[in-house]
């Protein structure tokens, strides 16, 4: 009994609980720049992988880590994006983010040979918010101004509007 | 079965759902609407399905904005939605359609074109969403 408590304990122990929520946090957050957008990436509490913790990469960056019950995000010009999670099995994620636009990126673990995959999916906004209401911020410590977030790693905006 | 070659196909099995096929595509020179953009609502839900064999709904009631055109056809994009096609790895996707019918996929990110094996069907009505 004692053995089987002290699993799930260090189970739990996996996951994000003691962040800000999205609900505080959004209320502090700064206005985008005009050419700028934002990516959330985000990952629920579900139990299954939750040992599983991987980088997240945008355009070959290390940006944040997918975290159970966890989220972050960024800020960046517009243009195109490419991103991934630093798993085994490294599946990519390509998008595009215009000016003033929110994008969403869930993170969650697959089954894979020796350890799960840590996989990304592009989400609607709706879905997102719903799902973020719940999770608590594991980004930087505190939370980054637009102007820290920028950076040169995005390729220049051509895309559709 | 034996021990060892339920292993095997258990490995195969896995290895196999690991490694889907990457999409295929090609670089395509977008060109951007100029005039007034104009709006379809989807009237029926239609499947597509590109080579990698993961087919995706195209829901009915979804609305797409033409954004521009590409030389097989013109490019709609989800309005207030992210559609996405995926193999290997996954694709923020636009629709392109050709005399009705979807025949296959913009991918902004990568400004390539992924055709669809055949040209499906798309019921649509315009107007604003």
């Amino acid at each position: 009994m004692k053995k089987s408590m002290a699993a799930a304990f260090a189970l739990l122990a996996g996951c994000v609980s003691g962040g800000m929520k999205h609900a505080e946090l959004k209320s502090s957050m700064q206005a985008l720049k005009s050419e700028e957008g934002r990516i959330y990436f985000y990952r629920t509490g579900s139990i299954f992988g939750v040992a599983v913790q991987a980088d997240i990469y945008l355009n070959g960056a290390v940006v944040g880590a997918s975290q159970p019950g966890g989220f972050f995000y960024v800020e960046r010009p517009a243009g195109k994006y490419e991103a991934h999670a630093s798993t085994e099995v490294s599946r990519m994620v390509t998008f595009t983010l215009d000016p003033g636009e929110t994008k969403y990126i869930r993170s969650y673990v697959s089954m894979g040979i020796l350890v799960g995959h840590v996989n990304l999916e592009l989400v609607n906004a709706d879905e997102a918010e719903k799902q973020l209401e719940s999770l608590s911020y594991t980004g930087p410590s505190p939370v980054p101004p637009a102007a820290a977030a920028k950076s040169a790693d995005a390729a220049p905006a051509a895309q559709a509007q | 079965m034996g021990h060892a070659r339920k292993l095997v196909y258990g490995l195969a099995l896995t290895l196999g759902l690991g490694c889907a096929a990457e999409l295929s595509r090609a670089p395509v020179a977008f060109t951007p609407i100029t005039g007034e953009p104009r709006t379809l609502r989807v009237k029926e839900t239609v499947s597509v399905t590109p080579s990698t064999g993961y087919t995706r709904n195209i829901r009915a009631g979804s609305a797409w904005r033409l954004v521009g055109s590409l030389p097989q056809g013109e490019v709609y994009r989800p309005v207030g939605e992210v559609f996405t096609v995926e193999g290997a790895n996954v694709h923020e996707a636009y629709l392109v359609v050709a005399q009705g019918s979807v025949v296959g996929f913009y991918l902004p990110g990568e400004a390539a074109f992924a055709p669809l094996p055949g040209a499906v069907p798309l019921p649509t009505e315009q107007g604003a969403p």
